[in-house]
């Protein structure tokens, strides 16, 4: 028997985590207790990424997930109530079925995935292969992650900036955040 | 041996957080459940600290750096927000406020 | 050099243990005490010390180097920080009405005993 990979069973113990705390969310009513889980629930998934060695996702997704949105998320809460309607029985039911039907396509395309790490899948074999042999002639830095995202998508880049921009400006001018003009500002 | 010794702390050190998550689910006030984030928090930090060293992975401790920065300021800006229901009050307007609630720190 | 490197492994080895100790216990202790102060108590003091000798164990694993000076760099933060969020939440607790549970057993006041011992 091939030695057992001991490291395994904190990949078991993270995603047990998970999927608690993913039941968690569900089935509290409490908002504030939602959101502080929302938060733990990205700051386990920036863990796990770091235990499958993508630390460049895992440095976005704590930042971003675990501390910027669920402060956002509670401000966000200011505005509305702090628990939640209750739903009635037959959604909760309508939404498991559907929910359990696109986990079991997402397994069975699972199934047809080429194996973790494969040097010879498509996505490693052909460009994949190109951006790593030529990134040290054409950009000169260590990390091809952003040699690829800087240089050889810049593009794609570029656009996902004006979209979130454009995004932000747009939640700017619907709530109207102008600290100017708040209550006692006019006489 | 090393190795083993650094299993068994991350190991440990993943059940300490899922105990933690006992609090976060049940706690009846709000503030045993920001009292428990921030600790999970911590804990988050030290299992990264504790794996990077594991798997001999020196960005690891890069992340952990980040974040135990981010609990801090995540945690102050959620106990800032309930005490003055918004994100957005001044030092100055937070201490006169505080001044008018007879507030004696 | 060899008793050197076996002092250090040893070294490191214990100061993780008790280190992963302070950590289990302090979260078996947030989830069995029964009020919230109390449970401010096991997080606040455990997490601290046991962050701060986790921290030290790292450090004599990874020598020297630049690592070293990084696991450092984290341990004066949350040596710093730890502490102070403890105090927040527990002064936002307090400030918000939260009250501390208190025995129900209640002795009786010495104004209302029989004999005037008043001093």
């Amino acid at each position: 028997m091939t030695e057992f990979d001991w490291t395994q069973l904190l990949d078991y113990a993270l995603m047990g985590m998970l999927l608690a705390v993913g039941i968690a969310i569900v089935r509290l009513r409490n908002l504030f207790a939602a959101v502080m889980l929302a938060g733990v629930y990205s700051l386990i998934s920036a863990a796990w990424f770091v235990t499958l060695d993508a630390v460049d996702v895992a440095f976005t997704e704590a930042a971003v997930g675990a501390g910027i949105s669920t402060v956002l998320m509670l401000a966000a809460m200011l505005l509305t109530a702090r628990e939640a309607e209750p739903v009635k029985a037959i959604r909760h039911w309508a939404a498991l079925i559907v929910v359990s039907v696109a986990g079991a396509a997402l397994f069975y395309a699972v199934g047809d995935m080429p194996v973790y790490g494969d040097p010879n899948s498509p996505a490693n074999a052909y460009v994949g292969m190109d951006y790593i042999t030529s990134t040290p002639n054409d950009i000169a830095i260590p990390n091809v992650v952003t040699a690829v995202l800087a240089s050889y998508r810049g593009f794609d880049t570029f656009g996902e900036v004006v979209v979130i921009f454009a995004a932000g400006l747009g939640v700017m001018l619907l709530l109207g955040l102008n600290p100017g003009k708040k209550t006692g500002g006019e006489e | 041996m090393m190795e083993w010794a650094n299993l068994g702390a991350v190991l440990a050190m993943a059940l300490a957080m899922a105990i933690m998550l006992g609090r976060l689910f049940a706690g009846p006030s709000l503030y045993d459940r920001v009292l428990a984030a921030n600790s999970f928090g911590t804990k988050t930090v030290l299992l990264l600290l504790i794996f990077s060293l594991l798997v001999g992975r020196a960005d690891g401790v890069d992340i952990a750096l980040l974040y135990a920065l981010i609990n801090f300021i995540a945690t102050i800006a959620i106990l800032k927000f309930f005490r003055f229901r918004s994100l957005e009050i001044s030092l100055a307007q937070m201490s006169l406020r505080r001044a008018i609630d007879g507030d004696d720190d | 050099m060899d008793i050197l490197l076996l002092i250090r492994d040893i070294a490191s080895i214990a100061l993780l243990a008790v280190g992963v100790l302070f950590v289990l216990a302090g979260a078996i202790g947030v989830i069995r005490l029964p009020d919230f102060y109390t449970r401010i108590h096991a997080a606040g003091v455990t997490d601290t010390l046991g962050a701060e000798l986790i921290v030290f164990a790292l450090m004599l694993q990874a020598g020297f180097t630049l690592l070293a000076a990084k696991l450092l760099l984290v341990g004066f933060i949350l040596f710093l920080t730890s502490p102070t969020a403890t105090h927040a939440v527990a002064n936002a607790a307090h400030r918000a009405g939260l009250n501390p549970l208190l025995s129900r057993h209640q002795p009786p006041h010495p104004r209302d005993t029989e004999t005037g011992e008043k001093s």
